[in-house]
């Protein structure tokens, strides 16, 4: 008996063996990165593998069957899929997608050193570049509306109401590339635009003031933006689109009788040599606009290159240009020429020329202690078509060094040091120079409750050119509590402060309507920020997080008119306070295929002195969206709701410059992104449909300026 | 599934609201007799300058004493220090008239800007320079005659002041 079973295990064990088949494939991320260390099981079997570093896979001697294959990886979404096998071998290539609700998964840097998203004391937000290149967000200005909390006045950031509209003079949010701060060195504005979206790997959005680490302008958050990591095999990238603006809801405002295009394309490619890697892009980017003399046509150059000095320590080098030529669009001309500018705009033409060039050198002194060493050089420069040209070139230097220690199991230290001097040539600000300077010091101090307390401090010292030097003292301390596993509480207070740009000090001109006057007088503005939060997970299913604020503004620089002689003129006017309340949900309705999430926030922004809501900062906002992902399609709807602002800039109405600039409402935007990959037909492809503002709804954010209308827009991203 | 059916009653709620088309356009309103341009200054400005206007004279200033408060229709606020250009309108607030309103229409013989150097404002003719003068059909031989018609704004009243190169003064400097 014995004998016999034998003989028909051996039997069938050579059947089997003479019919087993493999599965095998590639798994990447949505833009074909692959992804190492992917888990594959084939679901009631023992059969199993593992990514390799190319995101390969096999998984051998497979018998005929239909079978249910599992991929899970740390900060993806679980995917099933069923296959089955009947006389061949199957090839299965898999997409998965970031999962955004395990936090306790997701690392950032918004300390200056690798944390997890949990253990903040601030509330983060997180956006993946897959989302810039899927929805065709070429410009990151566009996908910070999408964040909750956020709110863009044109190009203007307010981060929980920090700032309304000052036509590019200062901003009340610090934006860093890999850490290099992002900042002019004559306005203090942030070019968003020049940032190349297709080389962002994410952002980080830190809600609050950070100045304790961050100095000034961080006074309202920090937007910090990472590019890629270079790539360990040769990776070439080819993105391009094409889309058109519909028609005006209402012919009048119909100027071209036609459908305006925008298009764009960007070429990339990563490799790595031994211990030398590079990531090089070049885009270019055209837009005729659905308005009258708001055509750009736009180059963006980057590099990143990367080098390992020794096993301790490398360098890296970032190069970031850019170069446009447009019209400069100001305010309509009236609400019947909504779309064609005011003929008070005396410059319709503009070009400019911007160039970042910045290096980050790490070194691993010991297992406990990390050296950062970072130096950026910002160069602007614009011109205009007035009579007299309005020119500027600024330069802004920036040098930084950073030690992160382990002091010991408890405590993390990270202190540094940084100078930042600049220099201006321009006719709208003259030829002041500026310094500043900073030193800081936090430290993560770990507790077995679990809890993390975090204090900070740091001393800034600023001076502008022949206005008086200023010195500010900016500490924080935040606590981090993991009650349970899935329930975090947050909390903390911290001061903040922003030097005034170059621009609020000394602007004198004339164009458009508007004359502005300089301020010598002008002062740092400065902030407390207090907040309060928590964070609920269920598994991977069910995410919400909600937080209380209060922001008291001291010596809040706003500009306003001079009744005296009607100029517009910038000064410490405001003593504000800004309250508010935000909660986020995110829900996997079906896990890995449908998912839901949404962000409402509250904000009751007041001048405290006279009583009334600070401009261009709306009481409600909503965003929200749901995602359909399955069967190698993807699509999105997402929508935006801002209440109607209270107070905006009514001198502008009242002078007569902004003709029907009362007009504003409040502001619904929809969009619908709709995405097909042909990895099942072994082509590295992704197409992209979008629709914005899919109802053609008209709107405005400031006066004067209505928000793009409907436009429609496909593209492909081919990964070589 | 309850979710799910409070999430489409939110989208519909909100959907109803999106399809209304937001901003749309105001009606024509009926425009009134006025004026509006803008002053280019082309060079440095002196450091005497104490103060700049942009003038409207009814009658054209043949003689000295045509240089009177009654000849003078508008006067402009001051014109800031160091700009490049001004934009101007009869609808701003001015010194005269002390209100802003319909300009009255008909033919305005001199449209000038001019400026004083002295510390003191002064209505003296011999303390007034005209550092620019409104030219109609490029005609730079003789002022421009500034024509107002019933409820229409004459729009492009440009003037070009080279302080290096001050226009024929009008008698009695």
């Amino acid at each position: 008996m014995i004998r016999l079973i034998t003989i028909l295990i051996t039997f069938y064990s050579l059947q089997f063996y003479s019919q087993s088949y493999e599965i095998s494939g590639r798994v990447t991320d949505m833009e074909f990165n692959p992804i190492p260390g992917v888990n594959i099981i084939i679901l009631n079997t023992s059969y199993g593998d593992a990514t390799d570093e190319k995101g390969n896979y096999h998984l051998k001697n497979i018998s005929p069957g239909n079978y249910e294959l599992e991929f899970s990886a740390i900060g993806f979404a679980k995917k099933k899929i069923k296959t089955s096998i009947t006389n061949k071998s199957v090839k299965l290539n898999v997409i998965l997608f970031p999962e955004p609700i395990k936090t306790d998964e997701v690392i950032v840097t918004a300390g200056k050193y690798e944390q997890k998203k949990s253990e903040l004391p601030v509330s983060t937000e997180i956006l993946y570049g897959s989302t810039l290149t899927e929805r065709n967000f070429r410009n990151l200005e566009y996908a910070m509306r999408t964040i909750p909390g956020v709110v863009m006045t044109e190009d203007q950031i307010s981060i929980r109401g920090s700032s309304g509209y000052s036509r590019g003079a200062g901003a009340r949010a610090l934006v860093t590339i890999d850490g290099l701060p992002f900042y002019t060195g004559d306005t203090g504005e942030i070019v968003w635009e020049m940032i190349p979206t297709t080389e962002i790997q994410r952002v980080e959005i830190i809600k609050g003031a950070a100045s304790s680490l961050y100095g000034s302008s961080a006074i309202g958050g920090v937007v910090n933006a990472i590019t890629r990591n270079i790539s360990k095999f040769p990776r070439t990238m080819i993105n391009a689109f094409y889309g058109f603006y519909d028609k005006p809801y209402y012919n009048e405002w119909d100027w071209s009788g036609e459908m305006r295009p925008f298009n764009g394309i960007t070429l990339s490619h990563s490799n790595t040599f031994g211990d030398f890697g590079f990531n090089l892009s070049l885009t270019r980017l055209e837009d005729l606009s659905y308005r009258k003399d708001d055509f750009s046509k736009k180059y963006i150059g980057f590099l990143k290159l990367e080098y390992k000095v020794s096993q301790s320590s490398d360098i890296s080098f970032l190069v970031n240009t850019f170069n446009k030529k447009g019209g400069s669009f100001l305010y309509w001309k009236d609400s019947r020429n909504a779309l064609i500018n005011s003929e008070l705009v005396t410059t319709d033409r503009i070009e400019t020329n911007r160039y970042l060039i910045g290096m980050n050198y790490k070194n691993l002194l010991s297992e406990k202690s990390i050296l950062f060493i970072k130096g950026s050089y910002y160069r602007n420069n614009f011109a205009d078509n007035g009579i007299p040209a309005n020119t500027s070139t600024s330069h802004l230097y920036r040098l930084e060094t950073q030690l992160t220690s382990s002091l010991n199991e408890r405590i993390v230290l990270t202190s540094g040091a940084e100078v930042i001097p600049s220099k201006v040539k321009s006719s709208l600000f003259g030829n002041p120079d500026a310094i500043s300077a900073g030193l800081y010091s936090v430290a993560d101090i770990n507790f077995d409750i679990p809890l993390i307390i975090s204090v900070g401090l740091r001393y800034d010292y600023g001076k502008l050119d022949s206005l008086e030097s200023s010195g500010s003292l900016s500490p924080k301390v935040g606590i981090n509590y993991k009650l349970y596993d899935n329930l975090i509480i947050r909390s903390s207070i911290g001061t903040g402060f922003r030097n005034p740009s170059l621009a609020e000090a000394f602007t004198s001109t004339t164009t458009s309507g508007l004359t502005v006057k300089p301020n010598p007088k002008i002062k740092p503005e400065r902030n407390i920020t207090v907040e309060f939060g928590t964070n609920y997970s269920y598994q991977s299913l069910f995410e919400i997080d909600l937080a209380v604020f209060q922001n008291e503004y001291y010596e809040m620089i706003e500009a306003s008119v001079d009744p005296l002689d009607g100029k517009i003129f910038f000064d410490n006017l405001l003593r504000a306070r800004i309250q508010g309340f935000e909660a986020s949900v995110s829900v996997n309705l079906i896990p890995g295929v449908l998912k839901a999430y949404s962000g409402y926030v509250y904000l009751n922004s007041k001048d405290i002195e006279q009583n009334k809501f600070l401009k261009y900062r709306p009481k409600h906002s909503f965003t929200g969206g749901m995602e359909f992902r399955n069967w190698h399609l993807g699509l999105g709807l997402y929508f935006r709701y801002q209440s109607r602002v209270d107070e905006i800039d009514n001198e502008l109405i009242d002078l007569g410059i902004v003709r029907d600039g009362n007009l504003r409402v409040p502001v619904y935007q929809t969009d619908v992104n709709l995405s097909y990959d042909l990895v099942a037909l072994n082509l590295p492809i992704t197409l992209y449909f979008n629709i914005n503002n899919l109802f053609n709804y008209n709107y405005v954010e400031l006066v004067g300026n209505l928000r793009p209308i409907r436009n429609f827009s496909f593209g492909f991203n081919l990964i070589l | 599934m309850k979710l799910i059916k409070s999430l489409i009653v939110i989208f519909l709620i909100y959907f109803s609201f999106s399809c209304d088309q937001g901003i749309s356009p105001l009606p024509v309103q009926p425009e009134v007799s006025g004026f509006e341009g803008t002053i280019t200054f082309v060079s440095p400005w002196p450091d005497s300058i104490t103060r700049t206007h942009l003038v409207i004279f009814k009658n054209p200033l043949l003689q000295p004493s045509d240089f009177v408060l009654t000849n003078i229709k508008f006067i402009s606020n001051e014109i800031p220090f160091g700009v490049q250009s001004y934009r101007f309108s009869s609808l701003d607030t001015a010194l005269i008239p002390s209100l802003p309103g319909p300009f009255e229409p008909g033919d305005y013989a001199y449209v000038a800007v001019a400026h004083q150097t002295t510390e003191e404002i002064s209505l003296a003719r011999k303390d007034w320079f005209v550092s620019g003068i409104y030219y109609t059909n490029n005609d730079t031989t003789k002022p421009g005659i500034l024509k107002i018609q019933e409820n229409k704004v004459t729009r492009n009243v440009n003037i070009t002041v080279d302080f290096n190169k001050l226009p024929t003064q009008p008698p009695g400097g």
